[in-house]
């Protein structure tokens, strides 16, 4: 995607904000779904952060920044609104099976398993590991997008890489020896 | 499950398509929040009187302040230079008085003065 169209859509050319916002609807809608595991409350989310994208777009330097910019302001936006929502609001099970990716899902109930394992984190790793496994941005980034030191980053992706693993095991959806 | 389960997660977990239509309904939605225009309102003239009058208002105060306060000091300086005028009025009528009464008190002494001597002399 070249820069002139950040260009373009900071000028004004709602054409051009039209495709930034479809470069990275998926990324967006993605973590608000997964943070959030309410189809209704990530595309509130996602919009949300976009319309914050659009009046700030003086702001975003490059489309690297403007990458970086929608993921952070789309977790921590995601983050407050767990902390404002009681956390049984956001277990719609009947709509897990939906936030795994289709192209993945040669064994869905692996799938919608991890997702929900993934849902019973509390928000800050679990905002940590979509960054690190949805998105693969590195630790540092991480770190830089949730305001946390970067030992803090490391230890959550830890932690939460045991837990799940430990879970899945627990529900025999993975051996033993398939770990590495 | 063969793969490193980081892999797997990495798998599982890509990016989803936003729901069908999210990007039409978003910019939709912006005009409601586009950005700040800023209108330039029509500048109203001002009349003299908002233009002037209240630094009018005040010089006028301020002078009649003055006006006053000299007008009043200088009806205290003759209230003075009357009653100093009065009190020097008094003290002479006072001192004659005075006078008078010795020149009286002077001429009794005198009428007195031969009888007395004779008596003397006898």
């Amino acid at each position: 995607m070249p820069d002139s169209l950040l260009l373009q859509a900071r000028a004004g050319d709602r054409r051009a904000f039209a495709e930034l916002v479809k470069a990275h609807q998926g990324s967006v809608f993605s973590i608000g779904l997964r943070m959030l595991n309410r189809r209704d409350a990530a595309e509130d989310l996602a919009q949300d952060v976009f319309l914050q994208l659009y009046r700030k777009l003086d702001s975003i330097e490059s489309l690297q920044h403007l990458g970086f910019w929608l993921r952070r302001v789309a977790a921590n936006l995601a983050i407050d609104w767990l902390r404002r929502v009681p956390y049984s609001a956001t277990q719609p099970l009947d709509e897990s099976h939906d936030v795994a990716a289709p192209e993945a899902d040669d064994d869905p109930l692996m799938s919608r398993e991890l997702v929900r394992l993934l849902g019973e984190l509390a928000p800050h790793p679990r905002a940590v590991m979509l960054l690190r496994y949805q998105e693969d941005r590195d630790v540092a980034e991480i770190a830089a997008m949730l305001d946390m030191p970067v030992n803090t980053v490391k230890s959550h992706i830890k932690r939460s890489l045991t837990a799940l693993r430990g879970q899945m095991i627990g529900a025999r959806l993975i051996d033993c020896e398939d770990l590495p | 499950m063969n793969e490193n389960f980081e892999d797997e997660l990495r798998r599982r977990l890509r990016p989803v398509d936003a729901p069908e239509g999210f990007a039409d309904r978003l910019m939709r939605a912006l005009p409601a929040e586009a950005k700040p225009v800023v209108v330039a309102l029509p500048v109203r003239r001002r009349t003299w009187a908002q233009q002037f009058g209240m630094p009018a208002a005040l010089a006028a105060s301020l002078l009649a302040a003055v006006l006053l306060g000299q007008y009043s000091a200088e009806q205290r300086d003759l209230r003075t230079e009357r009653e100093g005028l009065e009190a020097s009025r008094e003290l002479m009528q006072a001192l004659r008085l005075t006078s008078d009464k010795l020149d009286i008190a002077y001429e009794a002494v005198q009428s007195l003065e031969p009888a007395d001597a004779e008596e003397n002399r006898s």
